[in-house]
This record gives C-alpha cells, structure tokens and sequence, in this order.
C-alpha cells in the first residue's frame, strides 16, 4: 500500500477542502482522511475524530499526520501517546504548511515513499515559494 | 543499461507546479531508471515532488530529461508524451 495522511484542522470544511486537493494530486493511491472540527461540528478540533482518523489512514505503513495552527498539534500529539509502541512509531506529525505539506506529502507517499521520507518532504515543504519570482 | 537525454519545452500555461508537477514525478517514478530534470541550472530527481517544484519551471521553459536505466527509452518517451500533452490541460 502507501504511507497514509490524516489532515487535521480547526474546520471540517477546510480538512475535507485540503484532502480534496491532495487526493486529486495522489491520484487515489493514498489513504486520505479528514479530521477536521469539534465532535459536534463546531471550530476546534477532536481528539476522537484525529484517533479515528489515524487508524482509517493505517495500512501498516504509517501515518504522516498534517496539522494546521495551535491545538491541532497538541490533539494530534495526545493520540500518538495513546497509541500501542507499534502504531505510536509509525505515526508522525509533520511541523510543515497545511497545504503545500499535504500535497507534497500525497504525491511521495503516491510514488510509494518511506514515511520517513513523507514526512521530511512535508517539512520542507514550507521552503517552496508561491511567487515565481523569487525562485 | 543505456543513458537517454532530450530536451523538452513546458508549452501548458502553469508550468511545472502542482498538478503537472505530481504528473510529471508519478510518471518518472514507474521507471527504474535514474530520471533527472534541469531547468533553470538546477537539477532535481524525477521522482521526488519536492525538487521538482523548486525548479520554478514555467510556460516555456526548457526542461532537459536524462534518464539512465534499462527503461530509459521507455522512460523519456512516457515523460516527453507527458509535457508534449501539456498534461492534459485544455490550453
């Protein structure tokens, strides 16, 4: 299979608006799931969606999880603890931008990528410039 | 093991980013070959996003292909069939 993707955000709408972007560029390949909003929909984000998240994207060759601002980080950071040593090690949160990183992320883990290679690739994702200019 | 090189011009109008970009690495990835593409005086892998975003590649830029391998004919061709269909963008 691939290295599966969990797209975290403080808005349902935009975590589902981002796996969007990154499946159309995975080409259906990868596993990639939304976990987006509170558990009743509101802004925020949920320690029960994100779990849930991590396990759907799982095929056994790892999670690389993108978060966008704040507490989306430490919600993402208080699934892994919950997790067994096993899944816990094959589940990492990437420190890069939401979109750049998951597109970046859906097309190395499409091209069959190591997790670990997803997730440097994700990281250095905040290199890319948006202004063909300054190349 | 054989060493195929062609120069290629991006002719679809965004250039090397994004969409056509993860074509563009997909398609280099299902060769075994060794793929590199130059542009603008950089070198990037082939199969790896990220190098080949960086290259800033635009409508009209010169892309040059060079792929080593037993599949670089195979290779080149799927690549030159990629850009030369402007990725399959309407214009």
């Amino acid at each position: 299979m691939a290295v599966g993707l969990v797209i975290v955000s403080h808005s349902a709408r935009l975590a589902e608006g981002v796996v969007e972007l990154a499946e159309q560029m995975a080409h259906g390949n990868v596993r990639i799931i939304a976990a987006g909003g509170t558990d009743d929909g509101a802004l925020g984000t949920s320690l029960m969606k994100v779990t849930q998240a991590i396990f759907t994207a799982d095929s056994g060759d790892g999670v690389a999880v993108l978060v966008d601002l704040g507490s989306a980080a430490l919600v993402a950071e208080m699934a892994l603890e919950q997790f067994a040593t096993a899944r816990r090690q094959r589940v990492r949160i990437s420190n890069g931008p939401l979109v750049e990183g998951a597109v970046v992320a859906a097309v190395e883990a499409a091209v069959g990528a190591s997790l670990d290679e997803v997730v440097t690739s994700a990281d250095a994702a905040v290199e890319l410039n948006k202004l063909s200019k300054r190349t | 093991m054989a060493t195929i090189q062609k120069t290629l011009i991006l002719m679809n109008k965004v250039g090397l980013h994004a969409r056509p970009a993860s074509l563009f690495v997909q398609t280099a990835a299902q060769f075994t070959s060794t793929i590199t593409v130059t542009s603008n005086g950089r070198v990037a892998n082939a199969k790896r996003i990220l190098p080949v975003l960086q290259l800033g590649a635009e409508y009209g830029a010169e892309l040059m292909v060079v792929a080593e391998g037993d599949d670089a004919t195979e290779a080149i061709d799927a690549l030159t069939n990629l850009v030369h269909s402007r990725f399959g963008e309407s214009e």
